[in-house]
């Protein structure tokens, strides 16, 4: 099976669908390292780092030998051709994977010099710190409240009113949906169900919010609603996309990291760097739609 | 390859951005062989002829705007598209400095200090001119760097006869001729101050050159 063949909503279900063990914060550790930055005003810390990242579906190599470090408070954007292993590598972070069979991975990635893959860390702890948004809206079929309340539950914290509301105030829906909490949330516009994902996302209080072409199937005005959102989520969160929308990454993110075909992370630089003077001839080939 | 019309527009920019710098650089010379031969007639050709560049430069920036407004060109693309919008600009003041050489070869009906050689300084910015768009249209950074150095030269004729005039105007004095004189002393250091922005503008054209190539904006700032 190759990355694209995953199965969407096998995985959003079981991303937080398993309430195996209470929130382990040791999963975080303190020391951390610096690395260089630009953009956000994050403090050019690095949040997660791979190193030499092998991910294998059965025989067929998804991603070869990526080292990178991803900046905390930051926007990482992954861009590359379709089946070039950027949504794989999202799904890393997060051991998403774990959840294919025939997924296998190899070298390491650290959470704050913590490994993940390490026998000792729950996933679904890591979860907790590694949140994850999705291509396709998919809210739950319950109420708005209880979208985000389910959010808040995983995380074993008490469901209140107020942090329900901090939450939709965080995705910017609260002024939207505040007299309608009851209703479901099936029955909003695809951008806000979009936004109640990413309510649900941090309501956790997650470190990293991962976004897998969280735009894609948005009209551009609702687009904008995400972009503009992502721009503040950096604020309190790391964030990592995934989007073939080139334009969208110059325009939100800090750093854009390009695969190419194979899983080769070719180029890992400053967006204003990778889309003014990319290093590498076959990014520039890329981006400027000389081959793709 | 992909994007073919793109492609093709980019073409098209490059070939039109260079058949602008000729038609630029025809007009300059022609000012500047006005002045040297007093001729009015191709000075007034000159002038006439400013409006064409004025539209050439209005198209290549609308198809400036039209790249980055529906290509949104990246990486090597977005530097020479934002390259070739600048060196329009630089072309069209060009184009305007050659129109002040017109005038001022019908308007100088005296030839107050011949020792300056303005046709020299001309020839010589000229060149440059000449060399610089050269560079654009080879994407030879190389050749652009060499040219932009030699604003220096320019730069120091330039001071050197406005120097003369300042001494002279301090040495002599015109008497009744004095207004007379300060009218001459004028247009003339004016031509001589649009010979040296004629350099100047072939610099940008240079330090674009260079950004466009190599991604270095040294020679801009």
């Amino acid at each position: 099976m190759s990355q694209n063949d995953v199965p969407d909503t096998e995985a959003q279900t079981n991303a937080g669908g398993e309430t195996r063990s209470d929130p382990d914060d040791s999963l975080v550790r303190t020391d951390v390292r610096a690395t260089g930055s630009t953009g956000h005003g994050g403090s050019n810390e690095t949040v997660v780092e791979t190193r030499d990242l092998d991910v294998y579906y059965g025989d067929e190599r998804a991603i070869d030998d990526v080292s990178m470090e991803i900046p905390e408070h930051q926007v990482t954007a992954l861009i590359g051709p379709s089946g070039c292993g950027k949504s794989t590598f999202l799904r890393c972070v997060n051991r998403m994977n774990d959840l294919i069979d025939v997924a296998r991975v190899e070298g390491t990635i650290t959470l704050r010099g913590t490994d993940i893959y390490d026998s000792d860390v729950d996933p679904v702890a890591l979860r907790r710190k590694v949140g994850m948004v999705f291509q396709k809206p998919n809210p739950f079929p319950k109420s708005i409240r209880d979208n985000v309340a389910y959010g808040l539950e995983v995380q074993g914290r008490d469901v209140t009113e107020d942090r329900i509301e901090e939450s939709l105030r965080a995705a910017a829906l609260w002024e939207e949906v505040k007299d309608q909490l009851d209703e479901s949330g099936l029955a909003l516009s695809g951008g806000q169900q979009q936004r109640l994902c990413i309510a649900r996302a941090i309501a956790p209080d997650p470190e990293i919010v991962l976004m897998d072409e969280p735009t894609s199937a948005l009209d551009p005005v609702a687009a904008s609603k995400i972009e503009d959102l992502i721009d503040e989520l950096v604020e309190d969160y790391t964030v990592v996309i995934v989007t073939h929308n080139m334009q969208q990454a110059a325009r939100i993110s800090d750093k854009t990291a390009v695969f190419l075909t194979g899983g080769e992370l070719v180029e890992f630089d400053d967006t204003t760097t990778v889309f003014e003077n990319p290093d590498d001839d076959r990014v520039e080939d890329y981006i400027t739609g000389k081959f793709g | 390859m992909a994007r073919v019309e793109y492609q093709e527009q980019l073409d098209d920019l490059r070939r039109n951005v260079v058949a602008m710098g000729d038609t630029v650089i025809d007009r300059y010379d022609a000012a500047l062989r006005a002045l040297e031969t007093k001729d009015e007639s191709l000075a007034e050709d000159v002038i006439d002829g400013d409006e064409e560049i004025n539209e050439r430069y209005l198209d290549l920036e609308s198809d400036c705007i039209d790249l980055f407004a529906l290509q949104q060109p990246v990486a090597s693309d977005l530097r020479f598209v934002a390259s070739s919008f600048k060196i329009i600009t630089d072309l069209e003041r060009i184009g305007d400095l050659s129109v002040n050489l017109a005038e001022y070869t019908i308007a100088a009906e005296r030839e107050r200090y011949p020792e300056i050689d303005l046709i020299h300084i001309g020839t010589e910015t000229g060149g440059m001119l000449m060399e610089a768009m050269d560079a654009y249209e080879a994407g030879d950074p190389e050749l652009a760097s060499e040219v932009a150095e030699r604003d220096d030269e320019i730069d120091h004729l330039c001071s050197a006869a406005s120097d003369a005039v300042v001494e002279d105007l301090i040495r002599t004095d015109y008497g009744d001729e004095a207004d007379e004189v300060m009218d001459d002393v004028s247009r003339l250091l004016l031509t001589v101050r649009d010979l040296e922005r004629v350099g100047d503008h072939a610099v940008n054209i240079c330090a674009r050159t260079v950004y466009m190539i190599d991604s270095d904006a040294g020679l801009i700032y």
